[in-house]
């Protein structure tokens, strides 16, 4: 059996090299990809360029636009008139816009008026940085308007009222709440999953449209030889992608590894044997490697959902997160972040590498009895 | 260039595609399908995050502070530790996202008009979940704040405190209640819409890998004849799912199509014309369609959803990345689908990208036509 495995692993690789472009490809091209990536996920969505039309000229409002500069999420500069911000904010050149309406100071400094009005457009159509815009702004609004309101009341000398509660915030794991340090492990889980599932969804079909599975089903192979053999190249080669992209996210990205490291080699071999699986499974059914590379375009897009890039699975309804379960990745990027920014053990998240192991035995088992099925048709 | 040669590679293209009929509901639907699954994710926002609960102080008014934090369906309490190792291994699990503690001695200095102290510890690994919960833990607490003072002021008149002095008024242009969808709908349309790209560098790579090139070489056919008819059929392919895809857009997902239809569908066209014209160039150089996979999906899946400004926006990139940005077409129409769809925008605003769009068909067909080699 293991001579029979062995032969078939050695004929996989010797297709492979065979291609000169193919191995180099399949290592460097992610690697490469993920370089671009994260260094887009490190800088986040701030300096938005900000349109400031300020009607008031006054200290306070210009102490308000010195406040917006230094959330660091506004790049604000000067127009003159509403067309000008209706036209920035059209041509997509400006992402925000402030409005402080004539009157501002005067307003604030009259403790016994309502309160000043200013106004925030933001684009819309982004909606990312929409939403960075809004809740930074809500948040200046406030503690801006809070010291201001405290100091009127200092000046005039009315008794000042000490805030009755001292809210200490203590973020644990990720001290500076660093995006990157989230957005990166997702970045790399995702290249990875996708890459291994891809290079695994093409195996069999590629024997199947060559008609060259029918040749290696005469020979004394059994089904199951047959998808260890075919993914023994592919885990190599997703594993050693692997390990390169995390060598370069914990060297050049700074993201930090607070676990054990070699926990986290062996957890992620047995991940990729069980995410090339996926791969496998949908190889061994599809007809040619067309039909191979669609279904796994569209299995790699709803991994995506899944793996908390851009959409936290926390806080998605039950039946989402019931769907999510049937994909490794979701349980691989919690073990993966756990060990990287928590420094936790198997015995914080064994629920979820339970849930990897009994999938891994699901997809293998579906994948040989497929492949026992479609054997000849 | 002989169209009759053109149209009888078309043909026999085309019929390449159709014969299998799996392949060819797959081509135009798995776009669909990855819109409709996606959008889904888009359309939920971030609600309940789950917080864990640590009262030593158990007093009437740390109940109440309690029920202010559950008040809305911002937070949910999910646990209650008992001790503070209940805390770091219900965080270390990552069970709840944060947690409260409410020190002993909480009620009785709220009641002598003594600062109180409160203790929050969140877990910043998801940092855009920790400052979900960070603003809600702290917008509740203020309010509950401002309610001691209000009622230990009652009678003095005194209510300069609980008025903020700055009305914020948000005005989101061109998607008034900022939903996902609005904003990342048309943006995923060109992703999935480069499936045929993909597709169709498989196309050519096959030939090579069957062996059926040289036959083709054989013929009297010209480079740029045989290149345009393997282009076209694919392009008709992603055509006839643009309709499906705003279908799903509009009444699927509610999101308003402000722009033109017939320009709609003639972007489109371009935008299919520039991923084909860059997937065949790919495949001038790779002889499997294992390689001609794996390069496009680098190419089109990952700079497609990474990179293309679908969630950074585009004006933000550093400018090493905005270069590659420039030169993918996902990133113009991942803008021009925004623009047309939530602005209505026309050909006049959108002239930039619809240049650059084709300014990226024509450069890359010309070097493919240039670097294919009809020999064998």
């Amino acid at each position: 059996m293991i001579y029979r495995i062995w032969n078939l692993t050695i004929k996989e690789f010797t297709q492979l090299f065979r291609d000169k472009l193919l191995a180099p490809l399949i290592l460097f091209g992610p690697l490469a990809e993920l370089l671009m990536i994260a260094w887009s996920s490190l800088q986040g969505i701030d300096h938005l360029p900000t349109a400031v039309l300020d009607l008031d000229n006054s200290s306070a409002s210009r102490a308000l636009v010195v406040a917006m500069e230094n959330t660091e999420t506004f790049d604000p500069y000067f127009v003159d008139s509403l067309d000008y911000i209706t036209a920035d904010v059209q041509g997509g050149r400006a992402l925000a816009a402030w409005v402080i309406p004539r009157g501002f100071e005067a307003h604030l400094l009259d403790t016994g008026s309502s309160s000043s009005a200013i106004q925030l457009i933001v684009d819309g159509s982004d909606v990312m940085s929409a939403q960075t815009a809004v809740e930074t702004a809500q948040g200046l609004a406030a503690s801006y308007g809070q010291s201001l309101r405290l100091q009127t009341t200092m000046d005039s000398g009315l008794q000042t009222m000490d805030t009755p509660l001292d809210l200490s915030l203590r973020v644990w794991f990720n001290e500076e709440m660093k995006e990157s340090n989230y957005m990166i492990p997702s970045e790399l889980g995702f290249i990875a999953a996708a890459i291994a599932a891809m290079l695994a969804s093409m195996v069999i079909a590629k024997e199947r449209e060559l008609g060259t599975l029918e040749q290696l089903m005469v020979t004394p192979i059994r089904s199951s030889e047959l998808v260890i053999g075919k993914s023994i190249m592919a885990v190599s080669l997703g594993y050693a992608l692997f390990l390169l992209m995390l060598a370069m996210v914990v060297i050049f990205f700074g993201v930090p590894l607070r676990g054990s490291l070699p926990l986290l080699m062996a957890l992620s071999f047995l991940y990729m044997i069980v995410e090339l699986g996926w791969g496998l499974m949908i190889s061994a059914f599809a007809k040619n490697q067309m039909q191979a590379l669609l279904i796994t375009f569209a299995v790699i897009m709803v991994m995506i959902i899944f793996s908390g890039y851009a959409f936290p699975v926390d806080t998605m309804p039950p039946l989402m997160q019931l769907i999510s379960n049937i994909f490794p990745l979701k349980h691989w990027l919690i073990i993966f972040r756990s060990i990287l920014l928590k420094g936790a053990g198997i015995r914080e998240f064994w629920p979820d590498l339970l849930a990897i192991f009994i999938l891994g035995i699901i997809i293998y088992t579906g994948t040989i009895f497929l492949l026992r099925r479609n054997k000849l048709e | 260039m002989n169209w009759r040669r053109v149209l009888s590679v078309m043909r026999k293209e085309w019929w390449h595609i159709t014969r299998d009929k799996t392949s060819f509901i797959l081509l135009i639907i798995s776009p669909v399908l990855v819109m409709v699954t996606m959008g889904y994710a888009f359309s939920i926002d971030i609600k309940d995050v789950g917080i864990g609960i640590l009262d030593q102080d158990l007093t009437p008014l740390s109940r109440e502070y309690l029920a202010q934090l559950s008040s809305t369906n911002a937070l949910r309490i999910e646990a209650w530790p008992g001790s503070l190792e209940d805390v770091d291994r219900l965080m270390m699990r990552g069970e709840v996202k944060a947690v409260v503690i409410i020190p002993k001695g909480f009620g009785r200095d709220l009641q002598n008009g003594e600062t109180a102290d409160l203790q929050v510890i969140i877990d910043g690994s998801d940092p855009n979940t920790a400052g979900h919960a960070i603003r809600h833990i702290s917008a509740h607490t203020e309010h509950f704040a401002t309610q001691q003072v209000a009622e230990s002021l009652q009678g003095t008149g005194y209510t300069g405190e609980i008025i903020s002095p700055i009305d914020l008024r948000l005005r989101p242009w061109y998607n008034p209640s900022l939903r996902y969808t609005v904003s990342m709908i048309p943006a995923l349309v060109g992703i999935v819409l480069s499936v045929p790209a993909m597709a169709a560098s498989l196309a050519l790579s096959r030939e090579r890998e069957w062996g059926t090139l040289e036959g083709l070489i054989a013929t009297p056919i010209g480079k740029n004849e045989l290149i345009l008819g393997k282009l076209v059929p694919y392009i008709l392919a992603g055509l006839l799912s643009v309709p499906l895809l705003m279908v799903t857009a509009v009444y699927g997902y509610n999101v308003p199509f402000k722009g033109s239809i017939g320009l709609y569908l003639l972007l489109s066209l371009i935008y299919l014309f520039a991923t084909m014209a860059i997937s065949l160039f790919i495949s001038v150089f790779i002889k499997s369609q294992q390689a001609a996979i794996m390069a496009s999906m680098m190419i089109f899946l990952f700079s497609g959803f990474f990179l293309s400004g679908l969630l950074m926006p585009f004006a933000l990139m550093g400018p090493l990345i905005k270069m590659e940005a420039m030169l993918m077409p996902t990133t113009h129409f991942v803008i021009i689908s925004r623009n047309v769809f939530t602005k209505g925008a026309g050909i006049m605003e959108l002239r930039a990208y619809i240049l650059a769009l084709m300014a990226i068909g024509v450069i890359f067909f010309a070097l493919t036509v240039l670097m294919f080699k009809k020999k064998l």
